[in-house]
């Protein structure tokens, strides 16, 4: 049970996922992200191996087409895997297998796919693109937690009519550089999103600091200088 | 204001870091700073974020720690205020703290493993570091990096002009044999990131097996819901109730 938001700011061309799930520690797939070369995420009962092998596919220079059914010929349990994968221009395919539960779906739309297992049903994609769409001028950062949030109020993961808890949750956004513009993470908390909103609004405060520092280190205040300054909300 | 170690299991060859800061997500850039069978490499101080990628594919294109270590001055007009450690896939490490980064600040090289930090309490952050690394070492190199951190916690951790400062964000990575992570943990924003990473940690453990056998036989697998509830029943005391 995991539901996620892969896209690209077709605006700046920045690549971004937002996911949370029932497991622990979701953050931990880094290599489902490359810059300049695409996202590709595989959850429900997902095999580590996919998210690179698709990346490195893609950045060869196939398509995300070609790139799914490449995964889909090497893996006799193709049905219990649920994957989106997007290139560096948007261009966007998503795949449910037939063994992912219920409720899961995908819903692909320019440049982005929403995609869910183990959810209360398929308003929880909508209420993620909902959220995803609500301002499309915002960074791609608030996008992603937005739609995690529509995803959510819309009712989020549940079986049998009882909803699971979101236990970790996954923001990460690149733009050129090989590091990561945004990536935080919440690994085990009782109310995910909430945390998440919580980070992602905090670390707005430090982002121009911390690139400042690291470019201009000779001019820059001491951190625990610049801490005590933040007017934290 | 960070204290960090990494390091190379000797018995199984995985590469790994632990690290600790008062920085908001000191992990935020440590998943680019390994590489399975090639090496690990992280730089703090005023960090330059950039380094950490281009240390590991110098260590791929075969360059030793020592050589990787002196491009990555070379690169960087601001080296001095970085604090640099580097250590191939041999466990071979090259260290470096810059003149400009703030006291207390060093590195300390051992057979496989390398721990630096910057505004500590004292040499005995270091120390601490080692020895907690040290203490087991048929253990887990995850289990071994997070030992690390408490006990350099334990040893005074990092203080600035008005004293201890607190550990915000912490973070364990470690490779094996895959181009993924084996070991991967976090926490960002925390008032005790290092007991916090140390419950996550924890619970953690406790799913890692369920979650590859899964991946690698979906047909046979348990629902995570049917496990969780085991795991409940097995640990009823170790879950806070909202989590079951």
């Amino acid at each position: 049970m995991t539901y996620s938001i892969i896209a690209r700011c077709p605006r700046t061309g920045r690549l971004g996922i937002g996911t949370t799930t029932f497991s622990l520690a979701c953050g931990r797939r880094s290599e489902s992200v490359r810059p300049n070369v695409g996202i590709s995420k595989s959850q429900a009962m997902y095999l580590r191996a996919h998210d690179p092998r698709a990346l490195n596919l893609l950045a060869q220079g196939f398509t995300p087409r070609s790139v799914m059914s490449v995964v889909e010929a090497n893996d006799d349990d193709f049905m219990y895997r649920q994957t989106g994968i997007i290139d560096r221009e948007g261009n966007v395919v998503a795949h449910t297998g037939a063994k992912c539960g219920q409720w899961a779906g995908h819903t692909v739309g320019p440049y982005y796919a929403a995609f869910g297992n183990g959810l209360a049903g398929p308003q929880t994609v909508a209420g993620i693109i909902e959220g995803f769409l609500a301002d499309s001028d915002a960074p791609l950062e608030d996008r992603l937690m937005s739609a995690l949030e529509g995803g959510r109020k819309a009712g989020g993961q549940a079986t049998n009519g009882i909803h699971r808890p979101e236990r970790s949750a996954w923001l990460r956004v690149v733009d050129r550089q090989d590091y990561p513009e945004i990536d935080l993470r919440v690994d085990l908390h009782a109310d995910t999103l909430a945390e998440m909103r919580r980070l992602l609004e905090q670390f707005k405060l430090y982002r121009d600091y911390y690139r400042e520092r690291c470019r201009n280190p000779h001019d820059a205040l001491p951190e625990e200088d610049f801490v005590p300054q933040l007017v934290v909300g | 204001m960070t204290y960090c170690i990494i390091a190379r299991c000797p018995r199984t060859g995985r590469l790994g870091l632990g690290v600790a800061s008062y920085s908001f997500s000191i992990g935020m850039y440590c998943s680019d700073a390994m590489r399975a069978n090639t090496g690990v490499s992280i730089t703090l101080g005023a960090p330059n974020p950039g380094n950490n990628a281009l240390a590991v594919r110098l260590l791929a294109q075969g360059f030793t720690s020592a050589q990787v270590l002196a491009q990555l001055i070379e690169n960087d007009v601001n080296s001095d205020y970085r604090q640099i450690g580097v250590m191939d896939r041999e466990g071979n490490v090259a260290g470096y703290t810059g003149t400009m980064t703030r006291p207390w600040c060093g590195q300390l090289a051992g057979k496989d493993y390398m721990a630096l930090g910057d505004m500590l309490a004292g040499q005995g952050v270091l120390d601490a570091l080692a020895e907690g690394y040290a203490a087991d070492p048929a253990a887990s190199l995850e289990d071994r990096l997070l030992v690390a951190l408490e006990a350099g916690r334990d040893a005074g951790g990092q203080v600035g002009k008005g004293g201890r400062l607190p550990t915000r964000s912490a973070a364990i990575a470690v490779a094996g044999i895959f181009d993924y992570s084996d070991w991967d943990l976090r926490v960002d924003a925390h008032d005790e990131a290092v007991d916090e990473l140390r419950r996550v940690h924890k619970e953690f453990k406790l799913y890692a097996d369920y979650y590859v056998e899964r991946a690698r036989s979906p047909r046979n697998a348990k629902t995570q819901m049917e496990f969780a509830d085991m795991v409940a029943g097995d640990q009823p005391k170790e879950m806070p109730k909202e989590m079951i």
